[in-house]
């Protein structure tokens, strides 16, 4: 619109005033306008184009500051907070493993492997030197010839210590690397080696409580605690060596046992092995040497354990009230049944008591009083001590029981002292446990249960009849087969067992097996043990014999000497009116005590 | 008021967003510092985990019992060495039995006179001992550590249980091979006299 028109129509104009004419002549001009027009749309396109990439800037700033960004690979470290989120702690691939006291059993460390990339490598023979500097028992031949094989991977040396880690770093040679693997470690060696298992190079774990607890130890950061202290371990792994040594025995076993709460405090097998190298000298064995170093004969092997059944036997007897402890049985005349003559190793050729019975160890009374019960009752009995299923302990090496079936008079009687049924020391010393702990049959276990939350357990007999099976094992210890087992001030009570072997069927005289179960103090049993010896051999201290009383026996008196202090037990007097009182059995009170 | 309503808001964005980077930058140096202490830590951590695998290892009991024995020769503790009660400990020292002028004025009730009594000053434990009538009974210490040197051989147990007539009386508590000392002389003597005797039968 053109002024002169807008005045025009302006009612409020002068009216003198005469608009001026126009500068010059209107003439639409056709070229003009259409250069103009393309003028301006090509600038309108321009601007639009910019305020696009503006944008598309503006948008991408806003994203990149205030949305940080796209994710990108934290290696880069261009995003602060990935980089951070990235550098979490690393968990380890298997948790460590403790004894009760915290002692590192097992743990996984970082194992540097070196390599070199030949190709990087500038002056082999140089290389080869300063590498010989920290492995000189490395072949300089074979680590040149390595250097210059012009490949560009080439293995020096596998499984490095830190210290060699560092050493080699500190050389500064261009060319050689690092591969870091996670490695088990047992820093005890062989002392817990088929407690703790092993691990395949895998990181699996192959055995003991490392396969277990395979998926406890894979998917925990916190270590595992077992109830193994390793002191008590150590101790019980050095007495158990010693007899095998002065013996010349085949193997040997032992176990130490909480009685109130079922933990394993400590649990040996020998011959045993370096859970560090499982495999390490197998070469130099026989196939049954080296099958024998990794079976565990305190879950795995079972044994007919002899005597030590009695303990059984008699509590069966005594809870079950066929039988008291003044009650005597005739044990002047050996019993035949079919081809077999029960007797005894020292016959009293008498009528003898319960605890005479148990404390000369005499078979056919033993095989009296389970006839007088009935195999039936024997067979619960055992059944409820859990004698006759596998022991539910958290290994999967644990064997099954043997026992007849059916169950034969016969076998009532032989079961009565231990024969003809085959149970693992595991078994035994869990039974052995529930008789003096007041009556209840705990589960054993190989983790830590800490105070307060102790198992309810299982009553199998009455604490009366556990309190006369205290009596009786003490017995043993004062009069009985196990003198030796004394450990003045600790109040030792068990009862021995030695079973000679049955080879296909055949029981052999010269192939023992002695052990010895027990527990202390007897007047409030707070541990029980179970040691074994396979095939002893007499020797010069022994007077000719490799039965209990003297293999086991004596060991147990040092064992219980050494842990007992370390276990808390406090030393008591043992001839205090208040200690022989809780353990005098009224019915032999004056009676003349044979020697046995 | 329209222009001084965009300047406010022009001004308002600038403050922000220079604040924002600000904090922006903070938080990356707060984060990239985050970092090194977490690999600090991972390194330190793996170190401990050698540190600790390798004290276990020298921790070895067969390794420790070596050192014991090699430099301080230690035995593992013996019952005997655990005693219940004080008293029971052997050789321990007790409070002197009285001195003839401490009985005289015990009995004639008034205070000794430091210069009748012992050399030293006198200790009012031993005024109290004094002033209790132990004069006929013979000092309880010196039998009871004869008692224990005696007693050193442990009587093999009785093959008669218990019923004889008297209960067992609670014996000498050491089991260890101590000398034999004759008790026929030690009898109430005191203690030094008794030490020299075990001297002298070494």
């Amino acid at each position: 619109m053109l002024s002169a028109q807008r005045i025009d129509e302006n009612p409020c104009r002068p009216r003198h005033f005469r608009p001026p004419p126009p500068c010059a002549p209107v003439v639409p001009d056709e070229r003009a306008a259409a250069f103009l027009d393309s003028c301006r749309s090509r600038l309108v396109m321009t601007a639009a184009l910019f305020a696009v990439v503006f944008i598309v800037v503006t948008l991408r700033l806003v994203d990149v500051v205030l949305l940080s960004g796209v994710p990108v690979d934290p290696r880069l470290a261009s995003n602060h907070a990935a980089a951070a989120a990235a550098v979490a702690l690393p968990r380890p691939v298997r948790a460590d493993i403790l004894d009760r006291n915290g002692r590192l059993l097992a743990t996984t460390l970082d194992s540097p492997s070196l390599y070199a990339d030949p190709r990087q490598i500038q002056n082999a023979d140089e290389a080869t030197k300063a590498i010989r500097s920290v492995f000189p028992q490395l072949d300089v031949n074979e680590v040149r010839a390595k250097l210059t094989s012009g490949k560009s991977f080439a293995w020096i040396r596998r499984r490095l210590t830190p210290r060699q880690e560092y050493d080699i770093n500190k050389l500064g040679i261009p060319g050689l690397y690092f591969d870091h693997e996670s490695r088990r470690i047992y820093p005890f060696g062989d002392l817990a080696a088929h407690v703790i298992g092993f691990c395949g190079i895998d990181n699996n774990g192959l055995a003991g409580i490392e396969r277990a607890l395979d998926s406890t130890v894979k998917s925990s950061r916190d270590p595992v605690q077992l109830s193994i202290d390793a002191r008590v371990q150590f101790i019980l792994h050095e007495e158990l060596t010693k007899v095998m040594a002065d013996f010349t025995a085949k193997g040997a076993a032992g176990i130490i046992m909480d009685v109130h709460t079922g933990e394993i405090i400590a649990m040996v097998s020998l011959p045993d092995f370096d859970p560090n190298h499982p495999n390490r000298g197998e070469a130099q064995m026989t196939p049954a040497e080296a099958k024998d170093r990794v079976f565990n004969k305190v879950t795995l092997g079972d044994y007919e354990l002899g005597s030590v059944f009695k303990t059984f036997n008699t509590a069966m007897a005594l809870d079950g009230g066929t039988a008291t402890l003044t009650k005597t049985y005739d044990a002047a005349h050996d019993i035949k049944i079919g081809r077999f003559t029960i007797s005894d190793y020292h016959g009293k050729h008498r009528a003898l008591s319960v605890p005479e019975i148990y404390m000369y160890s005499s078979n056919i009374g033993s095989a009296r009083m389970a006839l007088e019960a009935g195999a039936e009752r024997q067979r619960a009995f055992l059944s409820k001590l859990g004698l006759l299923k596998p022991v539910p302990i958290e290994f999967d090496e644990v064997a099954k029981p043997h026992y007849p079936n059916p169950w034969r008079e016969v076998n009532t009687i032989t079961i009565a002292y231990g024969h003809g049924i085959s149970v693992t020391p595991l078994h035994a010393i869990t039974a052995v446990s529930a008789m003096v702990n007041g009556g209840v049959l705990h589960e054993p276990t190989l983790r830590k249960v800490s105070p307060g939350a102790e198992p309810a357990g299982d009553r199998v007999i009455s604490s009366k009849t556990s309190e006369q099976m205290r009596k009786l094992m003490r017995l043993v210890v004062q009069y009985g087969t196990a003198k030796m087992a004394q450990a003045p001030g600790y109040v030792v009570g068990g009862k021995t067992g030695t079973a000679e072997k049955n080879v296909g069927g055949h029981y052999i005289e010269k192939k023992l097996l002695s052990d010895f179960v027990g527990a202390f103090p007897m007047q409030d049993p707070k541990y029980a043990f179970l040691l074994l010896v396979d095939e002893p051999h007499p020797n010069k201290d022994s007077h000719g014999y490799a039965t209990a009383g003297w293999t086991v026996v004596p060991a147990t008196s040092r064992l219980i000497e050494r842990i007992a202090p370390i276990l808390g037990v406090p030393p008591v007097d043992e001839a205090s009116p208040s200690i022989t009182q809780a353990l005098a059995i009224a019915s032999l009170q004056g009676k003349k005590i044979e020697d046995y | 008021m329209n222009r001084f309503g965009s300047v406010f808001w022009l001004v308002l964005v600038v403050v922000a967003g220079f604040a924002t980077f600000k904090a922006k930058y903070a938080i990356q140096d707060l984060e990239d510092q985050l970092t090194k202490v977490r690999k600090q830590t991972i390194a330190a951590q793996s170190e401990i985990r050698i540190l600790n695998a390798e004290w276990q290892y020298l921790n070895q009991p067969e390794r420790l019992a070596e050192l014991n024995k090699k430099f301080l020769n230690l035995t593992p503790i013996v019952p005997k060495q655990l005693q219940e009660r004080v008293d029971d400990i052997p050789l321990r020292p007790t409070p002197e039995p009285a001195t003839p002028p401490d009985l005289i004025a015990a009995a004639s009730g008034g205070t000794p006179e430091p210069a009748a009594g012992a050399s030293g000053p006198t200790e009012p434990s031993r005024q109290v001992a004094a002033a209790v009538p132990v004069a006929a009974q013979p000092p309880v210490a010196a039998p009871r550590a004869a008692a224990v040197l005696a007693g050193a051989t442990p009587s093999r147990p009785t093959p008669v249980m218990g019923g004889t007539g008297t209960p067992h009386a609670a014996p000498a508590v050491a089991r260890g091979p101590v000398p034999h000392v004759q008790l026929a002389k030690a009898g109430p003597a005191s203690l030094d006299s008794l030490i020299a005797q075990i001297a002298e039968v070494h």
